[in-house]
């Protein structure tokens, strides 16, 4: 991940890892800015940005490491720098907010809700979906770079660029959220969530 | 799932924030063997714990899992090697 210029790579090279490191994640990439974005469109763009920029900038890849994580990252930045700019839809929270509302990295881990494991596993794809679509962006991601995407507390700090104490924190306060919304669903539809009745 | 009767574990945890913060990690992945051990003794003792663990478990299940896909538009790779071979 460092921007450090390592030796050139020859055209062949070049070639090589632009299709066989690069090119496979198209599909995470894809998903990755569809569910920024919500928009199809925009997540072309966002991708097709990010493939530009890695093959320009491919000098300062080095081959071995995890091209994934350094795609995700370079898309991430293209995101929140011209992404956010251009777009007149206002962000639902802003990120500055976020950052400075949940400042700390020291969080109490506690039971906040009645959910129950069993009602999770009956909710369909669209309500997970939805739950997390309603997120604001920076909770979002953090679960998609971590269930959905399969990255470690190590590599979604690099990603992000943040501390991994702020992955960990920021990680547990989005799937607390989500688990409120779930717990939402889950009164709706009449799942067993607790012994009481309202 | 229920491998030990609820009743044999205590019903408060001594420690929530510390052990749940734990289970969490042990479930990213953050902690490879000496979790293995603590997550056996904590289940195995702790209801509250064994609880959070599979909630915190099921979530993760159903996001990797049941979450809408998007299909790549299938022009979208041709169209990237175009432009890469344009600045080439
Ligand atoms: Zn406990």
């Amino acid at each position: 991940m460092s921007e450090v210029q390592r030796r050139k790579y020859s055209q062949e090279e070049k070639n090589a890892i632009f299709d066989g490191e690069f090119m496979p994640h198209i599909d995470s990439m894809y998903n990755f800015g569809y569910r920024l974005t919500f928009d199809e469109d925009d997540a072309k763009d966002l991708v097709q940005d990010t493939y530009l920029k890695a093959y320009r900038f491919i000098n300062s890849f080095e081959q071995g490491t995890n091209a994934k994580a350094w795609l995700f990252r370079i898309l991430k930045n293209s995101f929140i720098n011209e992404y956010r700019k251009k777009s007149k839809q206002p962000t639902k929270v802003d990120y500055q907010e976020v950052e400075t509302y949940y400042n700390s990295d020291d969080v109490h881990y506690q039971s906040t809700s009645d959910l129950r494991a069993e009602s999770v596993k009956d909710m369909l794809g669209d309500e997970i979906s939805n739950a997390l679509n309603s997120l604001a962006v920076d909770f979002r991601t953090v679960i998609i770079l971590c269930d959905l995407e399969g990255f470690t507390y190590e590599e979604m700090a690099k990603i992000l660029d943040i501390p991994i104490g702020t992955v960990r924190s920021r990680l547990h306060r989005a799937r607390n959220l989500l688990k409120e919304k779930l717990q939402g669903y889950a009164h709706n539809m009449g799942y067993n969530t607790d012994e009481e009745e309202e | 799932m229920n491998d030990y009767p609820s009743g044999e574990r205590k019903k408060q945890c001594s420690d929530e924030s510390k052990c749940f913060e734990l289970l969490e990690s042990i479930l990213d992945g953050d902690l490879k063997d000496s979790g293995k051990e603590i997550l056996k003794e904590k289940l195995a003792k702790c209801q509250p714990c064994f609880e959070h663990y599979h909630l915190e478990q099921a979530i993760r299940d159903v996001l990797k899992t049941k979450c809408t896909k998007h299909a790549v538009p299938t022009e979208l790779a041709d169209c990237i090697r175009q432009k890469i071979q344009d600045i080439k």
